[in-house]
């Protein structure tokens, strides 16, 4: 599932994710209807690190640079480009759901970043859980002071408890069709929680 | 389900032995050291007598029995097994070079399963040191009783995964006067798992608490159910080792990459009101302070001692995060400190950690123990027995006994100390009072038992 369906998906399920559209031609760059500053994606199930193989274009402020934008990557990647309006500010979350070998499904939370990668600290749940759980997992990791208003930033902690209580019922309703999950980041705010990138695995048929 | 299992009428030892080094031997030997009182038949083709047990030589020569141990290698379990399981209700074969092994052992225990299945058989194991109940005295372990030490009847059942690892910690447990109801190694677990069991020790009154050593989960969804159910009623814990490796495509994403160790194992223990344990000190101290102690409703704590720096160790246990457990000292009410001070030990600190000094004597602890069962900004009592000052003696086992069963608020105790502490550990172990013999260790006990706390709070909501 490419990264746009997985977040129509998400949006079926009440979770917030930017909003976006899908450019196949050039000439549908005019057409784009989103507020100004924008991001290019590469849009492919196979490539699941964009950044990372420059398939990612910030900060477009117009629509010369977004028409610019969709050649770059789209004579790179032949693929067609997914235009999404930016979002900035907040706390970098992390969400993602895989499947244990004992347990079944399981959601997992933590801070993005370098709290992810450097010191590992996330928490995980085996699915569903209760809005209990969801609370727990809160407090559950090291860096929770960050959750509470940390040097002027607001988090809206309802917020997050609610999009992982409406991931739990995502993964319940689609379970044997979801390998795993990757919502990375999901930007929580003063407001809101929104899914800025997401990445699912299907299940393979036997 | 499991009661002829563990208090079984009659025994049979499929494999007995007239050599003292074979298990076959000293399952016999066992048997009759520990006063098994039902009836035992041993099955070796030479026939004769073993210890004074009339040998059968043939199978088909006995009777139906609740339970055969089968101390054969595994070849030949497999071969006598159909006979064996027409006549018995359970049957623990103790040989491994099974499915550890690999494919083909895997498949010679199938082979057991189904059989078992034929005539309405369970099987604990087979690669397994069986069962231990020292209440019945029936008992399949292979250990050298002159090195080593069986536990006596207790109130934790034991289910462990490695029978090693099971008999080690009782062994080295039953030196501190510690029991089990009940201990039972699930080896190759083809048969019995570790959910049934934990289901029926939860339904098993003689059981206070379950504690259970665990490698890899039979299934771990329907652990979390009947673990749920039974922490509503007692405690459980779980020593969970291993690592599980996670292939596959999930393993690209983060998630995935990140829940390769056994996070998603210590997330569903908070789900279900586990208590999780990481070595087999743990396993067995938390168990005795689910099963002898009273949840805490709060994290305030009181401690009494008669040494200065036990309790400025202790203190930074209680409220440290690291190399401590997060509790709080309790903040002593006016009112019970002015009585401390006034009434009971005035040569005392009467500030929380409450030092007794060395001048204090077993009424002195009377008093401040009933002080401080009465003050409302004490959540529990964490007293130290040390025995090393002239004016305490054995009586203060019996008052800190006496508070622990009478007293409203949950009371730990920590000995520390050579011989005479032991013995006074073993008084209190007795009584059923969660006593520790360092100072950490009680601690992280306060901890359990605040967690139990918490974990009743959630159920009742």
């Amino acid at each position: 599932m490419n990264e746009y369906e997985t977040k129509m998906l998400l949006r079926r399920y009440g979770i917030k994710v930017p909003e976006g559209r899908v450019v196949e031609k050039l000439e549908d760059v005019e057409s784009l209807n989103l507020k100004y500053p924008l991001v290019a994606k590469v849009l492919s199930e196979k490539i699941l690190h964009k950044s990372d193989v420059g398939g990612v274009i910030l900060n477009i402020q117009n629509k010369d640079e977004a028409k610019n934008a969709f050649l770059k990557i789209h004579e790179k990647f032949s693929t067609p480009v997914l235009f999404e309006e930016m979002a900035g500010g907040g706390v970098e979350l992390i969400i993602g759901v895989l499947r244990d070998p004992s347990f079944g499904p399981a959601i997992m939370f933590g801070l993005g970043g370098i709290f992810t990668e450097v010191y590992r600290d996330v928490t995980f749940r085996v699915l569903p859980i209760t809005e209990a759980d969801a609370w727990d997992m809160l407090e559950d990791i090291r860096g929770s002071k960050i959750l509470k208003g940390y040097r002027g930033v607001k988090v809206n902690r309802e917020a997050i408890v609610d999009t992982l209580l409406k991931i739990s019922r995502l993964v319940m309703d689609n379970g044997d069709k979801i390998e795993g999950m990757d919502l990375n980041p999901v930007l929580a705010g003063e407001n809101d929680c929104i899914v800025l990138d997401a990445k699912l695995i299907e299940a393979s048929r036997q | 389900m499991f009661s002829k299992l563990f208090n079984p009428d009659s025994i049979a030892v499929i494999g007995a032995s007239h050599d003292p080094r074979k298990i076959g031997y000293v399952v016999l030997k066992n048997l009759a050291s520990h006063n098994y009182r039902g009836s035992v038949y041993p099955v070796n083709p030479k026939g004769g007598e073993i210890l004074g047990y009339k040998v059968y030589k043939d199978v088909s020569e006995i009777p139906d029995v609740d339970l055969s141990v089968i101390t054969l290698p595994a070849g030949l379990t497999v071969k006598v097994f159909e006979d064996v399981a027409k006549k018995s209700k359970f049957i623990i074969p103790i040989a491994g070079g099974f499915g550890e092994l690999g494919p083909e052992g895997k498949k010679m225990e199938q082979k057991l399963l189904e059989i078992a299945q034929k005539y309405g058989a369970r099987i604990v194991g087979p690669n397994t040191v069986g069962i231990l109940i020292p209440s019945t005295g029936v008992n399949t372990a292979l250990i050298v009783p002159e090195r080593s030490r069986f536990p006596e009847d207790g109130v934790l059942s034991f289910i462990t995964q490695s029978g090693a690892l099971g008999l080690l910690t009782m062994d080295s447990f039953a030196m501190y006067g510690v029991g089990v109801h009940a201990f039972v190694n699930l080896g190759n677990r083809v048969d019995v798992n570790e959910n049934e069991l934990l289901r029926y020790f939860g339904e098993d009154p003689d059981t206070k608490a379950v504690v259970l050593y665990i490698e890899s989960f039979r299934n771990g969804r329907e652990f979390m159910e009947i673990a749920k159910e039974v922490s509503k009623k007692k405690g459980v814990v779980v020593l969970k080792a291993g690592r599980t490796s996670r292939g596959g495509k999930a393993a690209s994403l983060h998630t995935g990459a990140l829940g390769g160790n056994d996070a998603v194992a210590d997330g569903a223990f908070k789900q279900c009101g586990v208590i999780r344990a990481y070595n087999e000190i743990e396993l067995m101290d938390y168990g005795r302070a689910l099963a002898y102690g009273k949840p805490l409703n709060g994290k305030r704590i009181a401690v009494v001692t008669s040494a200065g720096g036990v309790g400025v160790v202790t203190t930074d246990y209680i409220e440290s995060n690291v190399h401590g457990v997060g509790l709080k000292m309790a903040e002593l009410s006016e009112e019970i400190k002015r009585k401390i001070k006034e009434e009971i030990v005035p040569f005392a600190s009467a500030e929380n950690p409450v030092d007794m000094t060395a001048q204090a004597s077993d009424d002195d602890y009377d008093e401040v123990l009933r002080a401080l069962n009465e003050d409302p900004n004490v959540d529990a009592i964490l007293v130290y027995a040390l025995f090393q000052t002239p004016l305490i003696s054995e009586k203060l086992v019996d008052i800190i006994v006496k508070w622990h069963k009478d007293g409203d608020k949950p009371i730990v105790v920590g000995t520390i100390g050579s011989e005479f502490a032991l013995n006074m550990f073993r008084k209190f172990e007795k009584n059923a009072v969660p006593v520790y013999p360092t100072i950490e260790r009680a601690v992280k006990a306060l901890r359990v038992l605040y967690d139990r706390g918490r974990i009743l709070r959630r159920w009742n909501e």
